[in-house]
C-alpha cells in the first residue's frame, strides 16, 4: 500500500488532509511525488475527485528537489489569477487542521508566509521556531538547539503567498533552511500555534500515539464516531459497522477496528489498530501494535509492544510477537 | 540396605523457586523432587537413606523428613559436611551410617536426577557381574559436553572415563546412580575427592567397575529448561507405566497431563500436552497451558496462556497474560493482566 493510502482511523492517511483542505475552500490539490504512482493511488484519486468534488493532480520530480524545490516544479498549478495564497502540507502529519483559522491569521498579519507551529516537551531534537511573543512574527529558526530557545517546532503546515514562489529556484532547496529564514529576515513570516494535537505518524510508535490523540480529539469534537454503551468497550474506540465482535471481549482504550474484521470471543485489544479484513481468534491479546489488512491472529496469541503485522500475516496459536515488523513469508 | 543422596549445592539455577523452598523439596510431577528418589529406594529394599548436605537444613526439610520417615517406614538421616568434600568425600564422612553388619552394597544417588530408577535390576546386575562398584549410564546424542564412560561391549565392564571428548569415543555418560560395595569406602579419604576422577578410574583399572545402561528416560532437572524437558519425559513414562495418573476423557485436555484432584479447571480451556497442575490451583475459563508446571495454590485468570514455563506456588497470572519460553515465576508472583513474560526468573518485589 502506498504510504498516503495506509489507513489511519479507518480512513486513508491522505484523505484526512484532503478533506480538511476541501473544508477550508481548496478546489485543487497537487500531490508532489517522486515516483510513478501505483494503480491503487490513481484509483483513489479518481474516486475522491468525484466524491469530494475537488481536483487532484500530480507533480512528479525526476531528481531530488528537497522541501522547497517541489513548489517551484508545481508553480503553474499553484498560481492562479486570483492571487490567493496556497497551502503546503507534509503528508505524515495528523492534527485538527484548523485551516480556516490559519487563513484568518495570515490575512490579519499581512504575512507573506504563515507556518503552523506546535509545542513539544523536548525541542532539542527538532528545528525550533523562535517568535516575537506579541506579534507571532518569526524571528529565527534554530536547528536542534542545545540550550533552551523555545519549545515551538515547525508542524509542517504552511500558507504561502504566490510571491514565495519567486524566491524558490528549481533545484534541491530546503524550505526551512533557505526560504523561510530569508522571509523571516524581511519580517514577513508569521507562526500560528496549532491548537489541539499534532503528530508525525510516519513511524509505528508515533502512529499508535497519534491514534490515541486522534481518538481523544474525536471524543471532544465528534463523539458519535466512537462506540458507546457497550460493556465490552472501554475508553475511545472506533469500530467499523461491518466488523463483528464476539462475547467476553475487552476492547479499548484507544482501538480502531476496520471494515469486515472478525473478533472472536474473549479477545483483549488496547492501543492498537486492526485493519480491514483481519480475523482475531479467541483469547488473543493485542496491544500497542498494528495488524495489517487481512491478517489472522491465532488463539491465545500475543502481539505486543509496537509490533507491525503486514498484509495477510498469519500469527499461529499461542505465538508471541514482541515489537518489530512481520511480513508473510512467501514460497516456503 | 542403605543409600546416600548427594544433596549439595545451593539451588542457584532453580531460583527463584529455591528462594522459598530447599531444592530437594521443589515439586516435580506434583511430588517433592527427592521423594521420587526416596520412594524408589524404598521399593528396592533400602531401609535407611542418608542425605549428604552442606548446610543447616531449614525447618521445611526437617518436617519433610519426619513426615516421610513415618509414611514410608524408612529411616532418613543427615550427614553434614563442614568443608567441601567433592563428590566422593561425603561418602567417607557418612561411613558409619553406610556400613552395617550385613556387608551389603549401598546406593549413591545425585539429587537432581530423574529417571525410572530400575534399582532392583541394578542390584541383580551388580551381583551377576561380581562388581565392586556399578554405575548407571545413559545414552545421549551429544556426548562431547559430558564425561563419557567407555565400556567393554560384551561384559559391560568399564574400561575408562573420558571427560568431554573431542572425538567420538562412545555415547554413554554417567547417569549419577551408583551401587557400591562397602570396600569402596576404604578407597575414599576424608578430604575433597572426585568420585569420577579419582575413585572410579582406580576401580576400573582393577577391572571391578561395571556400567549398566539405564532403560527409559533420564534428565538432570537442576535447571529450568531441563526441568521442563524432564517433565515431558516423566509424563511420557507415566503414560507407559502408570497411565491412571494422567487425565483422560476430558475434551479440554490433550496429551499427557497430570491434574491434582483438588484443582479446578474452567470451561473452554485447552490444557496440554505436558502439563502438571498442583493442589488447590484454580484455572479460569479460556486458559491455554502447554509444556508447563503449575505449582500448588496458583490462580490463572481467563484467557491467559502459559507455555514451557514454571509457575511457582501461590502465584497469580492475570487475564490475557502470556508466560512463555522457560520463564520461572517464583513464590507468590503476581502477573498483571495482559503482561508478557518471555524467559527469565521472576520474583515478587518486596516492600515497594
Amino acid at each position: 500500500m502506498p504510504k498516503p493510502l495506509v489507513d489511519f482511523g479507518n480512513k486513508p492517511m491522505i484523505l484526512h488532509q484532503i478533506e480538511a483542505l476541501k473544508a477550508a475552500g481548496v478546489s485543487e490539490v497537487v500531490l508532489a511525488i517522486n515516483q510513478q504512482q501505483p494503480e491503487l493511488m490513481l484509483n483513489f484519486v479518481k474516486e475522491y475527485e468525484k466524491k469530494l468534488e475537488i481536483k487532484i493532480t500530480f507533480s512528479q520530480e525526476t531528481e531530488p528537489l528537497g522541501t522547497a524545490g517541489p513548489l517551484a516544479l508545481a508553480r503553474d498549478k499553484l498560481l492562479d489569477e486570483s492571487g490567493q495564497p496556497f497551502f503546503v502540507l507534509n503528508s505524515d502529519v495528523i492534527c485538527e487542521y484548523p485551516l480556516l483559522e490559519m487563513i484568518e491569521f495570515h490575512k490579519t498579519n499581512c504575512a507573506e508566509a504563515s507556518i503552523m507551529v506546535t509545542k513539544v516537551d523536548d525541542p532539542s531534537k527538532y528545528g525550533v521556531v523562535v517568535t516575537e511573543e506579541a506579534t507571532s512574527r518569526v524571528e529565527s529558526f534554530v536547528e536542534k538547539p542545545n540550550h533552551f530557545v523555545g519549545n515551538k517546532i515547525n508542524a509542517g503546515i504552511y500558507l504561502l503567498n504566490p510571491s514565495v514562489l519567486e524566491r524558490i529556484e528549481l533545484r534541491r532547496t530546503s524550505i526551512e533552511k533557505e526560504i523561510f529564514p530569508k522571509i523571516a529576515s524581511e519580517k514577513k513570516l508569521y507562526a500560528m500555534v496549532l491548537p489541539g494535537f499534532w503528530m508525525d505518524i510516519g513511524q509505528p510508535k508515533d502512529y499508535i500515539t497519534g491514534q490515541r490523540m486522534y481518538l481523544n480529539s474525536l471524543r471532544e469534537k465528534s463523539s458519535q464516531e466512537l462506540v458507546t454503551g457497550d460493556d465490552n468497550i472501554i475508553g475511545n474506540v472506533v469500530v467499523d459497522e461491518s466488523a463483528a465482535i464476539g462475547e467476553g471481549c475487552l476492547i479499548g482504550p484507544d482501538v480502531v477496528i476496520g471494515p469486515g474484521c472478525v473478533i472472536d470471543s474473549g479477545v483483549r485489544l488496547f492501543g492498537c489498530t486492526v485493519m480491514r479484513g483481519v480475523r482475531i481468534k479467541e483469547h488473543a491479546c493485542i496491544s500497542n501494535s498494528i495488524v495489517g489488512w487481512d491478517s489472522t491472529v491465532g488463539k491465545w496469541a500475543r502481539v505486543v509492544n509496537v509490533t507491525v503485522l503486514g498484509n495477510d500475516v498469519h500469527v499461529a496459536d499461542a505465538e508471541v510477537y514482541n515489537s518489530g515488523a512481520v511480513i508473510e513469508e512467501q514460497g516456503l
